[in-house]
């Protein structure tokens, strides 16, 4: 069973040596085109962490009515913790503000007016493991439907522009993912195609001699997986180097860097190998019969 | 062991073979004779079930045509060794890897297949050709390599289709004997051939094939 199964793994390497003009063509084409998808793959990552980062900066400031006293705000701040996408609220109390006010002023609150007209309020921080995009206007609208709050404020304009933008970014490296794989498959579908039809004589005598359409296809598998392993590597080569460059041309305008992220990469070689697999057996299914 | 029960098998143009009875015992040695497009071939494939017939049924061993399925096909062919007039040899691969194949497909350790393939080489007396590839052949011996394909996984017939059809006549008497050599070791023989003056001596019977009909 062992030996049966490193023949036949065997078969794929030489299949892959006998028609390695077709097979370098095919692998060729598909790492120009997949490096392309690593390069987006790894700047998105970069991207996301780069929005992670934002994201964590962002913060509404709450106001209450000065009405209220403290302890009747701390529970208002719980209602908030409580509203999906908030992941902290911190009270300021009146008496903070005060101390705030006479840190960036100078003035005591007290000393000119003889009492403190502040209100409490709280500093709401969101989620930053948001997936997808990041909409902070139903959390504004919800907190605004608590009682006793007089004010929202926040950077709504600026967060709204950033996240417009890298939604889009995410799409366009989705949409362009989504093809580049697609042609893929059909690259390597025909591949596998081409080389079946110039192994035909292969395939008679194996059947002739009473080979199982296992036997007879798993090659052809093993053929594609390859082919797919190598494109990927080769693609990730390419875009490594893309990579390099960008970073050299950016280090002109600004401190921003690429980094280059290992995981992305052999998540994205295992991808590859597991469409080949599809694009490969699709072939063998139809072809092979 | 090979029995044709009133087999009918067409093709476009009404070609095929009609209403064919007979049958092949074990150890026997059987010529089909006819001449060129009679149906040999067809009768050939049916045995080794490449194609059905529409009517009736042939059984091979414990293998009956009308019930046989897809994954017991390959099991039949590992019983039946096959001979071409066209030899059929991978030009990509050295005799020796030629008369392996049988025995890769059968799943057999690379120890036995060394000693079983050497051991065909050394019946046949080629075992000096062990290396060398098709293109490095005469006819003859890429048939007699065709040959040593078909005895090296035992099988309990070998079906030869024109099997000296593009050999000198030298060659095709050593063909001839080595099949008759095999016979005589207990695995049936079923050869087809329009080639009558190179069989008719030979003291075997004999199974005519004209226009798709079969008097054996």
């Amino acid at each position: 069973m062992m030996e049966t199964f490193l023949y036949l793994i065997a078969e794929g390497f030489k299949n892959l040596w006998r028609e390695k003009l077709s097979v370098f063509a095919s692998i060729f084409a598909i790492a120009i085109a997949m490096s392309f998808v690593v390069f987006g793959g790894i700047t998105g990552q970069d991207f996301s962490r780069i929005i992670k980062v934002a994201r964590s900066q962002y913060e509404l400031q709450v106001f209450f009515s000065p009405m209220i006293s403290d302890s009747e705000a701390s529970r208002h701040v719980d209602e908030i913790i409580k509203i999906r996408g908030v992941k902290s609220a911190n009270l300021v109390t009146k008496q903070e503000a005060a101390e705030i006010f006479e840190r960036e002023f100078g003035e005591n609150l007290f000393d000119l007016l003889r009492e403190n007209p502040l209100p409490s309020s709280c500093v709401v921080k969101f989620d930053e493991n948001v997936k997808k995009k990041f909409d902070v206007h139903p959390i504004v609208n919800q907190i605004k439907m608590i009682k006793d709050v007089e004010e929202v404020r926040y950077q709504g304009r600026l967060i709204t522009i950033i996240e417009r933008y890298y939604q889009g970014f995410f799409t366009i490296v989705t949409g362009i993912f989504v093809i580049i794989l697609l042609g893929t498959m059909i690259l390597i579908f025909n591949t596998i195609r081409l080389t079946i039809y110039s192994r035909r004589d292969l395939i008679r005598a194996l059947k002739l001699v009473g080979a199982t359409n296992r036997f007879v296809r798993f090659p052809f598998m093993v053929e594609g997986m390859i082919e797919g392993f190598i494109a990927a590597m080769l693609a990730g080569s390419f875009a490594y180097g893309f990579i390099r460059v960008s970073n050299y041309f950016l280090a002109v305008f600004t401190r921003y860097k690429i980094h280059w992220d290992w995981q992305v990469m052999w998540q994205f070689v295992g991808l590859m190998v597991l469409f080949s697999l599809i694009a490969s057996r699709q072939a063998v299914r139809k072809f092979l019969k | 062991m090979i029995w044709f029960d009133n087999v009918t098998c067409t093709f476009v143009k009404g070609a095929g073979l009609f209403d064919a009875t007979f049958e092949v015992e074990k150890g026997e040695f059987v010529f089909v004779i006819g001449p060129t497009g009679a149906g040999k071939t067809t009768l050939l494939k049916l045995v080794y079930m490449e194609i059905f017939p529409d009517k009736g049924k042939v059984v091979v061993d414990k293998y009956n045509s009308s019930k046989i399925k897809q994954r017991q096909i390959p099991l039949l062919r590992r019983k039946v060794g096959m001979v071409f007039q066209e030899f059929e040899l991978l030009s990509d691969r050295n005799v020796f890897e030629n008369i392996a194949l049988p025995l890769k497909v059968r799943g057999e350790k690379k120890r036995e297949i060394k000693s079983k393939v050497y051991h065909v080489l050394d019946e046949l007396d080629i075992s000096d050709k062990a290396g060398h590839y098709p293109s490095e052949l005469s006819g003859g011996e890429k048939q007699i390599v065709s040959l040593a394909r078909a005895i090296v996984k035992d099988p309990i017939v070998i079906l030869a289709d024109e099997p000296t059809g593009n050999l000198d006549p030298v060659s095709s008497f050593k063909i001839l004997t080595l099949l008759e050599q095999i016979n005589k070791e207990g695995t049936a023989v079923i050869m087809a051939s329009h080639n009558y003056n190179l069989i008719k001596d030979r003291g075997h019977r004999f199974i005519e094939v004209v226009d798709g009909r079969v008097s054996a």
